[in-house]
């Protein structure tokens, strides 16, 4: 637990961590060791000189001082440990987050990774704040209390360390027992929750089928099998939390009767016997808290487990002496991509000239997306390479790379934040000038006149109290400011309507005037204006050449063609 | 529980079938919690027989130890079966409230779910649901239990001495006069910010990540890391600051509580009262022992106060979910006579003081396609999911065969209106139970003739299992595939009025061929209501709307409008150039 701590974190804090942990020790000894002094006490008491318990008590009032002191000082240690360990966790999360491959972001990854950056950094840190002490007080103080039993009285002592052993099975069995069962209940839930997800997306085509009238089954399903698993997880691992209260008490029950037939038979002293027994009352307690500990130290671990995970993941490799490309042409020679087993680039060999239009055509799932991230180093090739200027991108600073290539997409992300902000995060030093003219190229101006706020206005999260026409216009000019002479374009216009894509058209015309350009597209209006046209299927070029000369040939480009000009009637 | 209870806000209370084992499981954790205390007097017992003068009785000293081990196994049993059946219990609740919340939301208005995220109502049924496990399954029994035995603890100490037992209980008071300390308002103004900067850190780390690409793709990197960083260090900060704030008082109260300080205290007690000859030596037994047990209440409330505030929350969340008013159902449902669709003076607003829609009239006529078309924002979407009942109008009457949408049974609205493309989602199950999603009791036959027409099933042959498939598992589709998919589904429905939105981009022209093919297809006797976004689609439409912020601002014949030279006019001559040179190609082509 503590090591994988330290793995996730990085061993600078592995000092103070053994520090925090060594004082907790202390504590939870000196709290077992101050008991021995209750032995005097009580014989003095309980004998004929009642008065004789003083010293022996100033010295147990001494006793609980030092482990008061000690007490403190491990608590403090363990809240400075946790709150440095803290900031150190959310900084080593961002940085490696910032540097993890754009690919290693898919749609599932977004909520994970949110959860885990929150609320996760914290559970995993309360560990060492709020875990770490009751756990060790819980094992080390009765294991204490069986050495101060072994001095009071050796044949309870024995008795009690017999039992050791036994409690130390039992809990490992229990802990694996219910780790098991967590296990599968996670497991359920998730799936659960991927059912509410599909069930909560897909409420209008359902309510359409008027299937939300009764239980819808799917649903239905997955939460009774939630109960059901959550249920055999209770029952399951009832025997096991009753297997170790029964230990216990079983150990209690022991030790009474094996110190009462010693008191009677004289072997031991009444006062020995009754310490004896409120020591053992003492341990119980602990013991039977271990077992809740640990459970909660299980969902601990699991986010450690995650983080980890996503800590290991690798990021793109950053070359060592970069190299700064010269020109703006772009090639592929011989690129393979897998994801999976599937090669979604398939040894594809390219090249656009400086200055050129490239359109990328083909059916969904062709590859094209992939072909735009590849030059922009989403991801790195499994094979081949991917020059920009003559150099291959991966020997390029990543901050270079980025700097030479404006990228629209199709679902435009804006931040929270006002619509000037977005369109300068292009180029944060623009003045106010170039702003305004990259925003009337992309005719953001007329939606920003439109807007209450105007240039101020708030975009809201995502940019979703913007219309997708707007949001598209908005990283248009971006990309216009940016002034980038290499431009990818990911199916800009195919989710708008007509009188968006007009305007949105005629930014991306002056987006692409002068420039290196590769465009995906199956609007093929946009396609006609390209230099040439690559037919992508399953990762690899079908068909290559200008637009009339594939509509020519009478290939798949001209299938296509034809099935989206082609007069309804004619089906 | 009772903290669960407000969460319903009408009809029956989910949780009152569950009452009576609901108190079954207190009950026995108090009997056993009590029954706990046996092996301590037993311990009581053998001290005053052990320490009085002259021959012990054997027999009584086994019997004590018998009697102590006997309540110690009651207690092992009575709390593991409060326990198992608690967890039981607790299960079968949070499948009734999920259920509960499954129902509601299934019923709620779909503008609803626009303004908030999937994954927030997701967890309101998951996580949230879990929460509240501690206020059934744990904290009812383990509250009785922890005022319970103390309460019968203190009674038995104050027969036996009452200084004694005012000494034992010094700690308790003491912790509880720290209560103040750790509740300052600077404590609770530090609770209120570790919150927000909990909340600060999620925000952050969400556009972060979602915005990954754009950051990446603009060199942001910096920034919107820098936003996470900024976050992060705040919170830190704040924890820190509460964290220093609360370690002297909590330590003291650790402290107070602590069993070394209590047996110190009760031992000093003891030790002056027994030499002051006020109290018999054996007399001091029971206050070591059961002395520690005093702090359980105090413990008990400090430890479980965290789980419990979650709950409270989480029981929030909940509620506002189960508080959302669903769309009215007709008492005495009317059905429509044909199919012609009627808005009269509709208007709509999501927020009282913005009007989207404001007074549509607009007749549908059966076998005719009307086409909406219109800048961003004006009204469109909304205008089109009125009629698959996603709202109600706030104003005016949306009629369907001279029914008021309201007055008619849903299963009645479902049979005569379908929806194309609103949602691609397709769900976790075989093709054919997603093709046949509307109609779940479609013939096979059937489904396989949807899916023909529909251009996919070709490609659901070639899958592993055909039609068994189950998507997700054993097979991806593409997005093209998985449009068509939801073609085949409406296509399947055959319902008299049908409503299309083009806003979805086709993810491949032979999706959009389909389409189209299958619309002309099925034509007929259909009413039809389509937002436009391709020119095609509009010049064959019988009529075109025109929409403007909320009003109708042209309507006629593609032609008519044409003629009239108004807003429509203007955006087909800015588009008249590509078409006409697409007609050209078309003419290319088709020599």
């Amino acid at each position: 637990m503590i090591r994988m701590l330290l793995r996730v974190l990085g061993h600078r804090y592995a000092r103070p961590v053994r520090r925090t942990v060594a004082l907790m020790t202390a504590t939870a000894v000196a709290e077992g060791l101050s008991y021995a002094l209750l032995v005097p006490v009580l014989r003095a008491l309980l004998g004929s000189a009642p008065a004789d318990a003083w010293p022996w008590l100033g010295a147990f009032g001494a006793a609980v001082a030092v482990y008061a002191v000690l007490r403190y000082r491990s608590d403090l240690s363990g809240f400075r440990v946790g709150t440095t360990m803290l900031r150190g966790m959310y900084h080593r999360l961002g940085d490696h987050l910032a540097r993890l491959p754009l690919g290693w972001y898919d749609a599932g990854r977004v909520g994970e990774v949110s959860v885990l950056a929150s609320r996760g950094v914290l559970q995993a840190m309360s560990v060492i704040a709020h875990l770490l002490a009751p756990f060790i007080f819980a094992s080390v103080t009765p294991l204490t209390i069986v050495a101060v039993l072994l001095v009071v009285s050796w044949q309870l002592g024995l008795a009690a360390l017999v039992a050791v052993p036994v409690v130390a099975v039992i809990q490992v069995w229990t802990g694996r027992r219910m780790a098991a069962t967590d296990a599968q209940r996670h497991e359920r839930d998730r799936e659960a929750t991927e059912r509410v997800v599909e069930y909560l997306q897909a409420q209008p085509v359902l309510r359409a089928g008027g299937r939300t009238e009764e239980r819808f089954r799917l649903l239905d399903d997955s939460l009774r099998e939630v109960q059901r698993v959550s249920r055999r997880g209770t029952l399951s691992t009832l025997p096991a939390v009753v297997g170790v209260t029964l230990v216990v008490q079983a150990v209690f029950t022991a030790l009474s009767a094996l110190g009462v037939s010693l008191a009677l038979s004289g072997s031991i002293g009444v006062a020995e016997l009754l310490t004896a027994l409120v020591l053992a009352t003492r341990c119980a307690d602990p013991l039977l808290s271990l077992s809740d500990i640990g459970g909660k130290l299980r969902g601990a671990r699991s986010v450690l487990a995650r983080l980890d995970a996503v800590l290991r993941t690798e990021p793109l490799p950053r070359p060592r002496e970069p190299v700064e490309p010269a020109g703006h042409d772009l090639a592929f020679e011989s690129v393979t991509f897998r994801h999976g087993d599937r090669a979604v680039v398939d040894d594809l060999s390219l090249s656009v000239p400086a200055g050129q239009r490239l359109a990328v055509v083909g059916p969904s799932g062709a590859g094209k997306s992939t072909l735009l991230q590849l030059i922009a180093r989403f991801y790195d090739v499994d094979a081949g390479v991917v020059r920009v200027g003559g150099t291959d991108v991966r020997a390029v600073d990543p901050e270079a790379l980025m700097a030479r290539i404006a990228i629209v997409f199709q679902d435009v992300y804006l931040f929270d934040g006002t619509i000037e902000e977005n369109v300068r995060l292009g180029r944060p030093d623009a003045d106010e000038a170039e702003v305004r003219v990259a925003a009337s190229a992309a005719r953001l101006d007329e939606v920003v006149e439109r807007l209450p706020g105007g240039w101020a206005a708030e975009v809201g999260e995502g940019g979703a109290l913007l219309s997708g026409g707007e949001r598209q216009r908005v990283s248009i000019a971006r990309a216009l400011l940016k002034n980038a002479p290499v431009v990818l374009l990911d199916e800009v216009t195919s989710a708008l309507d007509p009188i968006n894509e007009a305007a949105v058209h005629e930014g991306v015309e002056r987006l692409m005037a002068g420039r290196t350009v590769v465009m995906v597209a199956h609007r093929l209006r946009t396609v006609r204006r390209a230099d040439r046209v690559v037919f992508l299927d399953g990762g690899r070029i079908v068909e290559d050449g200008g637009h009339d000369e594939l509509l020519r040939q009478g290939g798949r480009y001209a299938e296509f063609w034809h099935l989206s000009t082609a007069p309804v009637t004619s089906g | 529980m009772t903290g669960v209870e407000p969460a319903v806000a009408e009809g029956k209370s989910p949780t009152r079938p569950y009452w009576w084992t609901f108190a079954v499981v207190v009950l026995l954790q108090l009997v056993g919690a009590v029954a706990g205390l046996a092996p301590l007097l037993a311990v009581v017992e053998l001290g005053r027989v052990l320490l009085s003068a002259g021959p012990v009785d054997h027999d009584h000293v086994r019997l004590v130890v018998i009697a102590g081990a006997a309540g110690l196994f009651a207690r092992l049993v009575l709390t593991a079966a409060s326990s198992g059946i608690g967890h039981v219990l607790d299960d079968r609740v949070q499948l009734s409230f999920r259920r509960r919340l499954a129902a509601r939301l299934g019923r709620v208005p779909i503008g609803w779910f626009s303004r908030r995220r999937t994954g927030e109502l997701a967890k309101v049924v998951g996580e949230d649901i879990s929460a509240v496990h501690p206020f059934i399954a744990h904290a009812p029994g383990e509250l009785v239990a922890a005022f319970a035995v103390p309460l019968v603890s203190l009674v038995y100490l104050f027969g036996i001495d009452w200084r004694l037992t005012l000494i034992t209980l010094i700690p308790v008071v003491l912790a509880v006069a720290l209560v103040p300390l750790m509740m300052t308002p600077a404590r609770l103004r530090e609770q209120r910010e570790f919150d927000a900067g909990m909340g600060r850190i999620a925000s952050s780390v969400v556009e972060f990540v979602q915005g990954i690409a754009v950051v990446k793709a603009f060199g942001g990197t910096g920034r919107a890391h820098r936003e996470f960083r900024v976050a992060a260090d705040d919170f830190v900060g704040t924890f820190n600051r509460w964290a220093r704030g609360m370690s002297g008082p909590a330590a003291a109260m650790q402290l107070a509580l602590s069993p070394p300080f209590v047996l110190l205290v009760v031992l000093s007690g003891g030790a002056l009262l027994i030499g002051g000859g006020g109290l018999a030596p054996a007399d001091l037994l029971p206050f070591l022992l059961l002395g520690l047990g005093l702090t359980a209440p105090v413990a008990a409330l400090g430890h479980g106060f965290d789980d419990m505030r979650a709950a409270r929350r989480a029981v929030g969340r909940i509620r506002e979910v189960l508080d959302v008013r669903p769309l009215p159902r007709p008492a005495n449902p009317v059905t429509p006579q044909g199919h012609r669709v009627e808005l009269r003076d509709v208007r709509f607003g999501y927020e009282a003081d913005h009007e989207v829609l404001r007074g549509i009239d607009l007749v549908l006529e059966p076998g005719t396609v009307t086409a909406v078309v219109g800048p961003s924002g004006s009204g469109k979407s909304t205008l089109v999911q009125l009629l698959p009942r996603f709202f109600d109008p706030t104003g005016g009457s949306v009629t369907i065969g001279g029914v008021d949408l309201r007055e008619l049974d849903s299963r009645d609205l479902y049979r005569t209106v379908s929806f194309v493309f609103q949602s691609t989602s397709l769900l976790r199950a075989t093709v054919a139970e997603n093709i046949a999603l509307a109609v779940p009791e479609a013939d096979f036959a059937d489904v396989v003739r949807a899916a023909r027409l529909a251009d996919i099933h070709d490609r659901v042959l070639a899958l592993p299992h055909g039609y068994d498939t189950v998507l997700g598992e054993q097979a991806r589709l593409s997005g093209g595939e998985a449009q068509r998919i939801s073609l085949a589904r409406a296509l399947l429905a055959d319902t008299p009025v049908l409503v299309l939105d083009e806003a979805t981009a086709f993810a491949d022209p032979r999706t959009e061929q389909a389409v189209r093919r299958a619309l002309a297809a099925v034509k007929g006797d259909r009413t039809v209501l389509v937002i436009a976004h391709r020119l095609e689609t509009i010049s064959d439409a019988d009529t075109v709307v025109v929409l403007e912020e909320g009003s109708v601002v042209e309507r006629g014949s593609p032609a008519e409008l044409l003629a009239h030279d108004g807003k429509f006019a203007a955006f087909w001559e800015s588009h008249r150039s590509a078409v006409a040179e697409e007609i050209e190609r078309r003419g290319d082509a088709a020599r």
